[in-house]
Protein backbone atom coordinates (compact mmCIF):
# COMPACT_ATOMS: atom_id res chain seq x y z
CA UNK A 1 0.00 0.00 0.00
CA UNK A 2 1.23 3.65 -0.48
CA UNK A 3 2.18 5.64 2.11
CA UNK A 4 1.24 9.12 0.32
CA UNK A 5 -1.14 9.52 -2.08
CA UNK A 6 -1.72 12.93 -3.93
CA UNK A 7 -4.46 13.74 -5.69
CA UNK A 8 -5.16 16.96 -7.47
CA UNK A 9 -3.03 18.74 -5.68
CA UNK A 10 -2.14 22.56 -6.11
CA UNK A 11 0.42 24.52 -3.59
CA UNK A 12 1.63 27.84 -3.54
CA UNK A 13 1.41 31.09 -0.74
CA UNK A 14 -1.49 33.39 -0.69
CA UNK A 15 -3.11 33.75 -3.74
CA UNK A 16 0.20 32.67 -5.63
CA UNK A 17 -0.17 29.09 -7.21
CA UNK A 18 3.20 27.41 -7.34
CA UNK A 19 2.30 24.02 -8.46
CA UNK A 20 -0.57 22.89 -10.16
CA UNK A 21 -2.63 19.39 -10.24
CA UNK A 22 -0.17 17.33 -8.75
CA UNK A 23 -0.84 13.81 -8.67
CA UNK A 24 1.70 11.02 -7.45
CA UNK A 25 2.52 8.55 -4.68
CA UNK A 26 5.35 7.67 -2.17
CA UNK A 27 5.73 4.57 -2.26
CA UNK A 28 6.97 2.52 1.15
CA UNK A 29 10.44 1.68 2.07
CA UNK A 30 12.02 3.38 -0.72
CA UNK A 31 14.07 6.98 -0.75
CA UNK A 32 11.55 9.36 -3.44
CA UNK A 33 13.95 12.18 -3.95
CA UNK A 34 12.04 15.34 -5.01
CA UNK A 35 14.10 17.65 -7.72
CA UNK A 36 13.88 20.40 -10.10
CA UNK A 37 15.68 24.13 -10.51
CA UNK A 38 15.51 26.86 -8.03
CA UNK A 39 11.93 28.30 -7.57
CA UNK A 40 10.19 25.21 -9.15
CA UNK A 41 8.12 24.39 -6.01
CA UNK A 42 9.86 21.61 -4.22
CA UNK A 43 9.86 23.75 -0.80
CA UNK A 44 6.49 24.54 -1.30
CA UNK A 45 5.83 21.14 -1.84
CA UNK A 46 7.38 19.30 0.90
CA UNK A 47 6.06 21.93 3.23
CA UNK A 48 2.75 21.30 1.91
CA UNK A 49 3.13 17.45 2.57
CA UNK A 50 4.41 18.22 6.04
CA UNK A 51 1.41 20.41 7.14
CA UNK A 52 3.25 23.66 7.36
CA UNK A 53 1.84 25.38 4.42
CA UNK A 54 -2.12 24.41 3.44
CA UNK A 55 -2.52 22.76 0.34
CA UNK A 56 -4.96 25.72 -2.14
CA UNK A 57 -6.46 22.45 -3.56
CA UNK A 58 -6.83 19.00 -3.90
CA UNK A 59 -6.53 15.71 -1.25
CA UNK A 60 -3.50 14.33 0.29
CA UNK A 61 -4.33 10.47 1.65
CA UNK A 62 -2.11 8.85 4.29
CA UNK A 63 -2.88 4.78 3.85
CA UNK A 64 -6.04 5.73 2.40
CA UNK A 65 -7.07 8.36 5.40
CA UNK A 66 -7.48 12.03 3.85
CA UNK A 67 -5.58 14.42 5.98
CA UNK A 68 -7.65 17.92 6.95
CA UNK A 69 -4.97 20.65 6.90
CA UNK A 70 -7.60 22.57 8.82
CA UNK A 71 -7.84 20.20 11.62
CA UNK A 72 -5.77 20.08 14.76
CA UNK A 73 -6.40 16.61 15.29
CA UNK A 74 -5.32 15.50 12.11
CA UNK A 75 -2.25 17.86 11.44
CA UNK A 76 -1.22 16.28 15.50
CA UNK A 77 -1.86 12.56 13.92
CA UNK A 78 -0.15 13.21 10.77
CA UNK A 79 3.28 15.14 13.12
CA UNK A 80 2.97 11.33 15.20
CA UNK A 81 3.64 9.73 11.63
CA UNK A 82 6.68 12.01 10.64
CA UNK A 83 9.65 13.13 10.94
CA UNK A 84 11.42 16.12 9.37
CA UNK A 85 14.96 17.05 8.95
CA UNK A 86 15.69 20.26 7.93
CA UNK A 87 17.74 22.35 5.90
CA UNK A 88 19.43 24.16 8.52
CA UNK A 89 19.55 21.11 11.25
CA UNK A 90 16.79 23.50 13.03
CA UNK A 91 18.19 21.72 16.35
CA UNK A 92 17.13 24.43 19.51
CA UNK A 93 20.65 25.77 20.58
CA UNK A 94 19.53 26.16 24.23
CA UNK A 95 19.14 22.96 24.38
CA UNK A 96 21.55 19.53 24.56
CA UNK A 97 21.59 16.89 22.13
CA UNK A 98 20.29 14.32 24.18
CA UNK A 99 17.39 17.58 25.23
CA UNK A 100 16.65 18.32 21.94
CA UNK A 101 16.25 14.23 20.65
CA UNK A 102 14.09 13.22 23.67
CA UNK A 103 12.01 16.37 23.32
CA UNK A 104 9.31 14.71 20.87
CA UNK A 105 9.10 11.94 23.05
CA UNK A 106 8.45 14.52 25.91
CA UNK A 107 5.29 15.73 23.96
CA UNK A 108 4.40 12.98 22.69
CA UNK A 109 4.96 9.93 25.07
CA UNK A 110 5.36 12.63 28.38
CA UNK A 111 4.52 9.38 30.53
CA UNK A 112 7.61 7.75 29.04
CA UNK A 113 9.85 6.46 31.91
CA UNK A 114 13.50 8.56 32.33
CA UNK A 115 15.56 5.14 31.56
CA UNK A 116 13.55 4.16 28.25
CA UNK A 117 14.15 8.00 27.04
CA UNK A 118 17.40 8.01 27.61
CA UNK A 119 18.08 4.65 25.93
CA UNK A 120 15.66 5.52 22.57
CA UNK A 121 17.94 8.52 22.75
CA UNK A 122 21.43 6.93 22.53
CA UNK A 123 20.21 4.39 20.76
CA UNK A 124 19.07 6.70 18.20
CA UNK A 125 22.35 8.64 18.75
CA UNK A 126 24.59 4.92 17.90
CA UNK A 127 22.29 5.27 14.93
CA UNK A 128 23.91 8.24 13.26
CA UNK A 129 27.17 7.62 14.81
CA UNK A 130 27.17 10.28 17.54
CA UNK A 131 27.52 8.19 20.62
CA UNK A 132 28.79 10.02 23.35
CA UNK A 133 27.76 13.01 21.84
CA UNK A 134 24.68 13.52 23.79
CA UNK A 135 25.92 16.23 26.12
CA UNK A 136 27.17 18.99 23.67
CA UNK A 137 25.33 22.12 22.35
CA UNK A 138 23.97 22.52 18.90
CA UNK A 139 26.56 25.09 18.39
CA UNK A 140 29.59 23.23 19.43
CA UNK A 141 28.86 20.52 16.52
CA UNK A 142 30.16 20.63 13.13
CA UNK A 143 27.71 21.12 10.61
CA UNK A 144 27.79 17.28 9.53
CA UNK A 145 27.43 16.16 12.62
CA UNK A 146 24.25 19.10 13.21
CA UNK A 147 23.00 17.30 10.42
CA UNK A 148 23.11 13.87 11.93
CA UNK A 149 21.74 15.05 15.49
CA UNK A 150 18.94 16.51 13.35
CA UNK A 151 18.11 13.27 11.69
CA UNK A 152 18.35 11.48 14.85
CA UNK A 153 15.89 13.30 16.21
CA UNK A 154 13.59 13.52 13.15
CA UNK A 155 13.91 9.07 13.73
CA UNK A 156 13.38 9.09 17.84
CA UNK A 157 9.67 8.13 17.50
CA UNK A 158 10.46 5.87 14.73
CA UNK A 159 8.38 7.74 12.02
CA UNK A 160 6.40 6.34 9.17
CA UNK A 161 8.64 8.49 6.85
CA UNK A 162 11.16 10.92 7.38
CA UNK A 163 11.33 14.44 5.28
CA UNK A 164 14.75 15.53 4.31
CA UNK A 165 14.85 19.26 2.68
CA UNK A 166 18.51 19.79 1.06
CA UNK A 167 19.86 17.07 3.39
CA UNK A 168 23.27 17.65 1.92
CA UNK A 169 23.04 21.36 1.06
CA UNK A 170 25.72 23.72 2.83
CA UNK A 171 28.30 20.78 3.56
CA UNK A 172 31.54 19.69 2.13
CA UNK A 173 31.64 16.84 -0.61
CA UNK A 174 33.41 13.87 2.10
CA UNK A 175 30.36 14.95 4.99
CA UNK A 176 27.74 15.06 2.15
CA UNK A 177 28.46 11.68 1.02
CA UNK A 178 28.66 10.12 4.23
CA UNK A 179 25.24 11.55 5.44
CA UNK A 180 23.96 10.32 2.05
CA UNK A 181 25.21 6.94 3.19
CA UNK A 182 23.38 7.12 6.24
CA UNK A 183 20.35 7.62 4.57
CA UNK A 184 20.92 4.32 2.87
CA UNK A 185 22.08 2.49 5.31
CA UNK A 186 18.86 3.57 7.35
CA UNK A 187 16.41 2.90 4.58
CA UNK A 188 18.47 -0.54 4.01
CA UNK A 189 18.76 -1.83 7.32
CA UNK A 190 15.36 -0.67 9.38
CA UNK A 191 12.89 -0.16 5.97
CA UNK A 192 12.34 3.52 6.62
CA UNK A 193 10.83 5.77 3.80
CA UNK A 194 12.60 9.12 3.11
CA UNK A 195 11.25 11.78 1.15
CA UNK A 196 14.05 13.85 -0.31
CA UNK A 197 14.18 17.67 -1.41
CA UNK A 198 17.54 18.58 -3.00
CA UNK A 199 19.04 19.60 -6.30
CA UNK A 200 22.14 18.52 -5.30
CA UNK A 201 23.07 15.87 -8.70
CA UNK A 202 25.81 13.54 -6.73
CA UNK A 203 23.51 12.98 -3.85
CA UNK A 204 20.24 12.35 -6.15
CA UNK A 205 22.61 9.58 -7.76
CA UNK A 206 23.76 8.19 -4.35
CA UNK A 207 20.13 7.93 -2.72
CA UNK A 208 17.02 8.13 -4.82
CA UNK A 209 15.14 5.05 -5.56
CA UNK A 210 12.33 7.39 -7.35
CA UNK A 211 12.17 10.86 -8.77
CA UNK A 212 10.05 13.48 -8.72
CA UNK A 213 10.91 16.24 -11.12
CA UNK A 214 9.02 19.11 -10.91
CA UNK A 215 8.77 21.67 -13.79
CA UNK A 216 6.75 24.94 -15.25
CA UNK A 217 4.39 24.36 -11.81
CA UNK A 218 3.62 21.04 -12.56
CA UNK A 219 5.80 17.01 -12.25
CA UNK A 220 7.75 16.55 -15.47
CA UNK A 221 8.93 12.94 -14.36
CA UNK A 222 7.47 10.52 -11.53
CA UNK A 223 9.22 7.36 -11.78
CA UNK A 224 12.26 5.32 -10.52
CA UNK A 225 15.58 6.52 -10.42
CA UNK A 226 16.99 4.15 -13.12
CA UNK A 227 14.63 4.48 -15.49
CA UNK A 228 16.30 8.38 -15.75
CA UNK A 229 18.63 7.46 -17.97
CA UNK A 230 16.73 5.59 -20.62
CA UNK A 231 13.91 8.62 -20.78
CA UNK A 232 13.76 10.19 -24.22
CA UNK A 233 12.73 13.68 -22.75
CA UNK A 234 15.12 16.09 -23.18
CA UNK A 235 14.77 18.57 -20.55
CA UNK A 236 15.20 15.55 -17.67
CA UNK A 237 18.46 14.56 -19.71
CA UNK A 238 19.76 18.12 -19.73
CA UNK A 239 18.53 18.54 -15.72
CA UNK A 240 20.51 15.05 -15.19
CA UNK A 241 23.28 16.49 -17.40
CA UNK A 242 22.40 13.32 -19.65
CA UNK A 243 23.25 15.18 -22.88
CA UNK A 244 25.59 12.68 -24.64
CA UNK A 245 24.25 9.76 -23.58
CA UNK A 246 21.25 9.95 -26.39
CA UNK A 247 18.52 6.60 -25.57
CA UNK B 1 -3.70 47.33 4.46
CA UNK B 2 -0.55 46.96 6.60
CA UNK B 3 -1.86 48.29 9.56
CA UNK B 4 -5.02 46.42 9.66
CA UNK B 5 -2.89 42.99 8.77
CA UNK B 6 -0.50 43.35 11.52
CA UNK B 7 -3.50 44.45 14.02
CA UNK B 8 -5.42 40.69 12.67
CA UNK B 9 -1.92 38.97 13.27
CA UNK B 10 -0.98 40.83 16.95
CA UNK B 11 -4.65 39.92 18.00
CA UNK B 12 -5.03 36.24 16.62
CA UNK B 13 -1.07 35.89 18.37
CA UNK B 14 -2.60 37.76 21.79
CA UNK B 15 -5.62 35.05 21.77
CA UNK B 16 -3.42 31.99 21.06
CA UNK B 17 -0.52 32.44 23.90
CA UNK B 18 -3.76 33.40 26.55
CA UNK B 19 -5.51 30.05 25.19
CA UNK B 20 -1.75 28.47 25.07
CA UNK B 21 -0.91 29.86 28.57
CA UNK B 22 -4.24 29.12 30.15
CA UNK B 23 -4.51 25.38 28.57
CA UNK B 24 -0.85 24.48 30.08
CA UNK B 25 -2.16 26.02 33.45
CA UNK B 26 -4.59 23.32 33.24
CA UNK B 27 -2.96 20.22 32.64
CA UNK B 28 1.35 21.21 32.53
CA UNK B 29 2.04 20.17 29.17
CA UNK B 30 3.51 21.71 26.10
CA UNK B 31 6.33 23.42 28.11
CA UNK B 32 9.83 22.16 28.69
CA UNK B 33 10.11 21.52 32.45
CA UNK B 34 12.01 23.94 34.36
CA UNK B 35 11.18 26.43 31.35
CA UNK B 36 9.07 28.80 33.80
CA UNK B 37 12.02 28.89 36.94
CA UNK B 38 14.55 29.62 33.91
CA UNK B 39 12.36 32.72 32.71
CA UNK B 40 11.80 33.58 36.39
CA UNK B 41 15.55 34.14 36.57
CA UNK B 42 16.24 35.66 33.61
CA UNK B 43 12.98 38.34 33.72
CA UNK B 44 13.25 38.78 37.81
CA UNK B 45 16.98 38.20 39.01
CA UNK B 46 18.91 39.39 35.96
CA UNK B 47 16.44 42.62 35.88
CA UNK B 48 16.77 43.34 39.76
CA UNK B 49 20.08 45.34 39.17
CA UNK B 50 19.22 47.58 36.29
CA UNK B 51 15.82 48.44 37.16
CA UNK B 52 16.89 49.38 41.02
CA UNK B 53 19.66 51.09 39.43
CA UNK B 54 17.40 53.00 37.10
CA UNK B 55 14.81 54.10 39.80
CA UNK B 56 17.01 55.14 42.54
CA UNK B 57 18.83 57.88 40.17
CA UNK B 58 15.14 58.96 38.88
CA UNK B 59 14.13 58.88 42.36
CA UNK B 60 17.28 61.15 43.30
CA UNK B 61 16.62 63.75 40.36
CA UNK B 62 13.50 64.43 40.59
CA UNK B 63 13.88 64.90 44.17
CA UNK B 64 17.00 67.18 43.67
CA UNK B 65 14.70 69.43 40.65
CA UNK B 66 11.58 68.89 42.96
CA UNK B 67 13.69 69.93 46.27
CA UNK B 68 15.02 73.63 45.08
CA UNK B 69 10.82 74.66 44.19
CA UNK B 70 9.54 73.17 47.13
CA UNK B 71 12.05 75.18 49.34
CA UNK B 72 11.50 78.52 48.48
CA UNK B 73 8.02 77.93 49.50
CA UNK B 74 9.09 76.35 52.57
CA UNK B 75 7.14 73.61 51.23
CA UNK B 76 10.35 71.12 52.36
CA UNK B 77 8.29 68.30 53.50
CA UNK B 78 5.96 68.11 50.55
CA UNK B 79 8.97 66.67 48.75
CA UNK B 80 7.88 63.08 50.51
CA UNK B 81 4.41 63.79 49.50
CA UNK B 82 5.27 64.17 46.03
CA UNK B 83 8.05 61.37 46.00
CA UNK B 84 5.70 59.02 47.28
CA UNK B 85 3.33 59.47 44.75
CA UNK B 86 5.12 60.03 41.64
CA UNK B 87 7.08 56.89 42.64
CA UNK B 88 4.52 54.59 43.30
CA UNK B 89 2.12 55.34 40.17
CA UNK B 90 3.69 56.96 37.55
CA UNK B 91 7.16 56.45 37.90
CA UNK B 92 8.31 53.01 38.96
CA UNK B 93 5.60 51.57 36.35
CA UNK B 94 6.82 53.62 33.45
CA UNK B 95 10.53 53.10 34.48
CA UNK B 96 10.00 49.51 35.23
CA UNK B 97 8.09 48.63 31.93
CA UNK B 98 10.25 50.85 29.54
CA UNK B 99 13.27 48.96 31.31
CA UNK B 100 11.47 45.50 30.64
CA UNK B 101 11.33 46.40 26.88
CA UNK B 102 15.08 46.96 26.70
CA UNK B 103 15.64 44.41 28.63
CA UNK B 104 13.30 41.14 28.37
CA UNK B 105 11.29 42.54 25.14
CA UNK B 106 14.47 42.68 22.71
CA UNK B 107 15.99 39.27 24.17
CA UNK B 108 12.52 37.64 23.25
CA UNK B 109 11.74 39.16 19.88
CA UNK B 110 16.01 38.21 19.16
CA UNK B 111 16.03 34.71 20.37
CA UNK B 112 11.99 33.74 18.31
CA UNK B 113 13.39 35.71 15.15
CA UNK B 114 16.38 33.57 15.06
CA UNK B 115 14.64 30.90 15.79
CA UNK B 116 12.34 31.65 13.24
CA UNK B 117 14.98 31.91 10.54
CA UNK B 118 16.59 29.38 11.75
CA UNK B 119 13.39 27.12 11.10
CA UNK B 120 13.51 26.06 14.61
CA UNK B 121 9.91 27.42 14.87
CA UNK B 122 8.91 24.87 12.00
CA UNK B 123 10.46 21.91 13.87
CA UNK B 124 8.93 22.48 17.03
CA UNK B 125 5.17 22.58 14.55
CA UNK B 126 6.06 19.56 13.05
CA UNK B 127 6.84 17.71 15.77
CA UNK B 128 3.81 18.55 17.32
CA UNK B 129 4.52 21.34 19.54
CA UNK B 130 2.99 24.45 19.63
CA UNK B 131 5.21 27.33 19.31
CA UNK B 132 3.00 29.76 20.98
CA UNK B 133 2.55 27.79 23.78
CA UNK B 134 6.02 26.47 24.08
CA UNK B 135 7.69 29.36 24.05
CA UNK B 136 5.64 32.15 25.24
CA UNK B 137 3.51 30.36 27.81
CA UNK B 138 6.49 30.45 30.80
CA UNK B 139 7.37 34.05 29.53
CA UNK B 140 3.43 35.12 30.53
CA UNK B 141 3.19 33.23 33.88
CA UNK B 142 7.41 34.57 34.66
CA UNK B 143 6.80 38.42 33.89
CA UNK B 144 3.39 38.21 35.92
CA UNK B 145 4.85 36.15 38.72
CA UNK B 146 8.08 38.95 38.64
CA UNK B 147 6.88 42.29 38.03
CA UNK B 148 4.93 42.85 41.73
CA UNK B 149 8.51 41.99 43.37
CA UNK B 150 10.28 43.94 40.97
CA UNK B 151 7.61 46.70 41.68
CA UNK B 152 7.91 46.33 45.34
CA UNK B 153 11.63 46.38 44.94
CA UNK B 154 11.82 49.55 42.66
CA UNK B 155 9.35 51.55 45.60
CA UNK B 156 12.04 51.09 47.64
CA UNK B 157 14.68 52.06 45.96
CA UNK B 158 12.92 55.13 44.20
CA UNK B 159 11.59 56.55 47.48
CA UNK B 160 14.87 55.73 49.32
CA UNK B 161 16.66 58.15 46.43
CA UNK B 162 13.69 60.85 47.87
CA UNK B 163 15.23 59.71 51.62
CA UNK B 164 18.98 60.42 50.76
CA UNK B 165 17.74 63.77 48.91
CA UNK B 166 15.75 65.09 51.36
CA UNK B 167 18.42 64.32 54.58
CA UNK B 168 21.35 65.93 52.34
CA UNK B 169 19.83 68.83 50.61
CA UNK B 170 16.64 69.59 52.99
CA UNK B 171 17.80 68.63 56.48
CA UNK B 172 14.50 66.27 56.81
CA UNK B 173 15.19 63.04 59.00
CA UNK B 174 14.07 59.82 57.12
CA UNK B 175 11.63 58.88 60.01
CA UNK B 176 9.54 62.09 58.97
CA UNK B 177 10.18 61.66 55.63
CA UNK B 178 8.87 58.04 55.72
CA UNK B 179 6.04 58.59 57.70
CA UNK B 180 4.62 62.00 55.30
CA UNK B 181 5.27 59.06 52.44
CA UNK B 182 3.21 56.48 54.48
CA UNK B 183 0.40 59.37 55.27
CA UNK B 184 0.01 60.40 51.54
CA UNK B 185 0.36 56.34 49.82
CA UNK B 186 -2.35 54.33 50.40
CA UNK B 187 -2.00 50.70 49.49
CA UNK B 188 -4.79 50.90 46.75
CA UNK B 189 -1.70 53.04 45.28
CA UNK B 190 0.70 50.52 45.88
CA UNK B 191 -1.52 48.05 44.25
CA UNK B 192 -2.30 50.27 41.20
CA UNK B 193 1.16 50.47 40.72
CA UNK B 194 1.46 46.77 40.64
CA UNK B 195 -1.32 46.19 38.34
CA UNK B 196 -0.09 49.09 35.78
CA UNK B 197 3.08 47.55 35.82
CA UNK B 198 2.10 44.31 35.11
CA UNK B 199 0.19 45.33 32.14
CA UNK B 200 3.26 46.71 30.82
CA UNK B 201 5.07 43.73 31.10
CA UNK B 202 1.94 41.88 29.31
CA UNK B 203 2.23 44.29 26.60
CA UNK B 204 6.16 43.98 26.32
CA UNK B 205 6.21 40.39 26.17
CA UNK B 206 3.23 40.11 23.86
CA UNK B 207 4.40 42.49 21.52
CA UNK B 208 8.05 41.05 21.50
CA UNK B 209 6.44 37.36 20.81
CA UNK B 210 4.29 39.43 18.29
CA UNK B 211 7.52 40.73 16.33
CA UNK B 212 9.97 37.57 16.44
CA UNK B 213 7.12 35.37 15.30
CA UNK B 214 6.04 37.35 12.06
CA UNK B 215 9.80 38.39 11.10
CA UNK B 216 11.03 39.06 7.39
CA UNK B 217 12.98 36.29 6.54
CA UNK B 218 16.80 36.90 7.03
CA UNK B 219 19.33 37.62 9.48
CA UNK B 220 19.03 41.33 8.51
CA UNK B 221 14.85 40.84 9.68
CA UNK B 222 16.47 39.35 12.88
CA UNK B 223 18.10 43.11 14.10
CA UNK B 224 15.01 45.08 12.22
CA UNK B 225 12.72 42.87 14.33
CA UNK B 226 14.20 43.23 17.83
CA UNK B 227 14.32 47.37 17.14
CA UNK B 228 11.01 46.95 16.25
CA UNK B 229 10.28 44.96 19.61
CA UNK B 230 11.22 47.97 21.43
CA UNK B 231 9.68 50.98 19.93
CA UNK B 232 6.39 48.68 19.96
CA UNK B 233 6.71 47.73 23.27
CA UNK B 234 7.74 51.27 24.74
CA UNK B 235 4.62 52.37 22.48
CA UNK B 236 2.20 49.90 23.71
CA UNK B 237 3.28 50.68 27.62
CA UNK B 238 2.87 54.90 26.85
CA UNK B 239 -0.16 54.73 25.35
CA UNK B 240 -1.51 52.17 28.15
CA UNK B 241 -0.15 54.50 30.85
CA UNK B 242 -2.32 57.31 29.15
CA UNK B 243 -5.59 54.92 29.59
CA UNK B 244 -4.87 54.60 32.68
CA UNK B 245 -4.51 58.32 33.61
CA UNK B 246 -7.80 58.58 31.82
CA UNK B 247 -9.54 56.02 34.03
CA UNK B 248 -7.82 56.39 37.40
CA UNK B 249 -7.47 60.07 38.23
Amino acid sequence: MDHIRVVNLDVGYGDETVLRNLNFVIPPGMITVVVGESGSGKSTLLKALIGLNRPLAGQVFWGGERIDYDSEHSLAALYRRIGVLYQNSALLNSLTLYENIALPIRIHRHSTPRSDESARVHEVLGMVGLRGADGKYPFELSGGMRKRAALARAMVLEPEIVFCDEPSAGLDPLTASGLDELLRTLQGSHGMTFVAVTHELRSIGRIADRVLLLQGGGIRFDGDFKDVAGSGDEYLRSFFLLKDEAP
Amino acid sequence: MKLKEDLSRFFSLLADEIYATGQYLRNRRGVLPGAVVQQLFVMGYKSFPIVALITFLVGITISLTSAAQLEMFGADIYLADLIGLAMIQELVPLMTGIMLAGKIGASITAEIATMKVMDEIDALRTMGVVPEKFLMAPRLIAITLVVPLLVAMADTVGVAGGVIVARVALGIPPGVFLREVFTVVTLGDFLTGILKTLVFGWAVVVGAGFKGFFIDRGAEGVGKATTESVVLAISLIIGLDCVFAFVLY
